[in-house]
């Protein structure tokens, strides 16, 4: 399809587009999650990135169906890091999954390290590191009183008295942690290492941001050689 | 004196199908037909398979024509044409002409099965220019192709690498006084894509369209499988403009959805026309006194309930010439009318 306005990427040449279109498609969960679309909206009326975002479930399915290179590298370079993935869009009439198809493309994004995913995902580098050393995201210590004024005045007091505050927790995992949201049970930590390291999440990793890549995959590796899963 | 002969006007599937329960049920009908052969518009016009399962129109029309000339019952008149009718149900008198002269003759009862024709592009209020480029071209023509099994380009005999449809020509638009919807124009599209792709496998197709109209179970067995395993594009979008581009055609449009406007070369642009009233429908609705809707169709006074009674009791209507209709419901009313106008034989005897 052709259309008479403006291609955000018009640098980008037609033929990485292709290429990154027809890698989404021939992914074998591609015919599941697209079957035909209505147009109806209904994805777009269950989705709640829809009500605060400019982003459309339904679009990212006409688009895919369209074959529409442009559209899709501004779905690719933007749109996808809109979307929760919560797939409240799978109540499709026609069994589409617009949230998959969003998991395609994101895995398209970062498997081929492109500038635009790059600059989106730097601010979640905190997060993986997060994640992959503590095992969960958001952390105590990770909160600004100003980053985030709708949590209102009390985020103040929290911040400047973290550990005392988190003293007065009851329970053995949150007892006085500030740099973790709870304290993951090392033998736990492990068992996530292991997958992420073999469902390939470290290249992953790798291809977005390769310092941060270095800094994980030591401890990980480390961490997994006193480990059954050694080799 | 009265008569028990039903009189039905058409050779088509809706007057065949009413000859033959007539026939069935121990009646004499009098077929006549104003062309030299039976079968009326699918096989005049080459349809190729039938919109609803798939079936080769002429293999289906045959058994169905066989059936009305191989009955005893059944008089059928080639080349006539009923050019007027006094009387009254039970006793009217038709008078009709053929090559040889002119004759009357009488019917119980009259059932009136003269049809449609395809809307002429030539009327459209779109530019779509269909008598200037060979490329643009309809849905009868696109039968005809595909009856042959050969799509190409008329312009010079290539496959087509892009071809779309322009749903609603002739159809829903208040320009050109045709308020109403075709109802078959978006099966048929959508069983021609359908069709092209299997003979094309390489070409991308499109249809752009206003609304899909695909009732009952044309859903599951021609719209989903047209866009979920032949790739059919569904525009919600109606193309203004198709304009010459190099050895292309460029459509213009609004990709109304996606919420901007579109242009796109095709190989192949098919315009889904409409149905209205056929030149016989017309004629016989003069010929016989019978009272036509805004549109030149027979006028069907309580068309829900009582679809096949007219405006002049003793004659019944069955097929498009009521308005349009798809083969189903043809049939369906065709079997009515039969059986109404033996009703009202009997009731007048």
């Amino acid at each position: 399809m052709a259309y008479r306005d403006n291609d955000k990427y018009a640098d980008v040449p037609q033929e990485l587009k292709q290429k990154l279109f027809d890698e989404v498609k021939a992914d074998e969960r591609y015919d599941d999650y697209l079957y035909g679309c209505y147009e109806c909206g209904i994805c777009v009326s269950a989705c709640p990135s829809a009500r605060f975002y400019d982003y459309s479930p339904r679009v990212i399915a006409q688009t895919m169906a369209r074959e529409d290179l442009n559209r899709f590298y501004e779905i690719l370079a933007d749109d996808i890091w809109n979307c929760a993935q919560c797939f409240s869009c799978v109540r499709c009439p026609r069994q589409n999954n617009p949230g998959g198809l969003v998991t395609l493309i994101r895995e398209v994004a970062v498997r081929n390290g492109l500038k635009e995913t790059r600059e989106v995902l730097q601010g979640y580098s905190r997060v993986i590191y997060k994640v992959m050393l503590k095992g969960n995201q958001v952390s105590p210590d990770m909160l600004r009183p100003d980053f985030f004024p709708d949590w209102g005045p009390w985020v103040q007091e929290f911040s400047a008295n973290m550990r005392e505050w988190r003293l007065a927790i009851p329970t053995d995992t949150l007892r006085g942690v500030t740099d973790a949201a709870w304290k993951t049970d090392p033998k736990t930590l492990r068992e996530l290492y292991y997958i992420w390291y073999s469902t390939g999440n470290l290249e992953l990793i790798q291809e977005v941001d390769p310092g941060l890549h270095g800094l994980i995959a030591e401890v990980v590796e480390e961490e997994l050689a006193e480990t059954e899963w050694a080799d | 004196m009265s008569s028990h002969r039903v009189l039905i006007i058409g050779g088509g599937p809706a007057g065949l199908t009413a000859a033959r329960h007539v026939s069935d049920l121990g009646f004499h009908a009098t077929l006549i037909e104003k062309q030299a052969q039976l079968g009326g518009t699918p096989i005049a016009s080459h349809y190729a398979a039938l919109t609803h399962g798939f079936r080769d129109a002429e293999d289906a029309f045959r058994d169905l024509i066989h059936q009305v000339t191989d009955d005893k019952q059944i008089d059928v008149r080639l080349n006539s044409r009923v050019v007027g009718c006094e009387g009254r149900v039970g006793n009217f008198n038709v008078h009709v002409a053929n090559g040889a002269g002119a004759e009357t003759l009488d019917a119980g009862a009259i059932i009136v099965a003269t049809g449609f024709e395809h809307f002429d592009p030539a009327r459209e209020t779109q530019i779509y220019n269909y008598y200037t480029y060979p490329d643009v071209i309809t849905l009868a023509d696109m039968e005809l192709m595909l009856k042959s099994k050969t799509v190409t380009r008329r312009s010079n005999g290539a496959l087509p690498e892009r071809v779309c449809f322009i749903q609603c020509v002739g159809s829903r638009d208040r320009q050109i006084g045709n308020e109403y919807c075709s109802k078959v124009c978006c099966g048929v599209a959508s069983k021609q894509a359908i069709e092209i792709k299997q003979l094309v496998p390489t070409a991308k197709l499109f249809i752009f369209y206003i609304d899909m109209r695909m009732y009952g179970y044309w859903e599951n067995e021609i719209y989903w499988p047209a866009q979920e395993k032949y790739k059919v594009n569904y525009i919600k979008g109606i193309v203004t403009e198709v304009i010459q581009k190099g050895d292309k055609l460029l459509v213009r449009g609004e990709d109304t959805t996606m919420g901007r406007p579109m242009e796109v070369t095709m190989d192949l642009v098919v315009l889904s026309v409409g149905m209205e009233p056929s030149a016989g429908t017309k004629e016989i609705a003069h010929a016989l006194q019978l009272k036509q809707n805004k549109y030149g169709f027979i006028e069907v006074p309580h068309e829900s309930l009582d679809p096949t009674v007219t405006s002049t009791p003793g004659i019944f209507v069955a097929g498009a010439a009521a308005g349009p209709k798809d083969l189903d419901d043809t049939m369906s009313m065709a079997g009515l009318a039969a059986l109404r106008a033996m009703a009202a034989v009997r009731g007048a005897n």
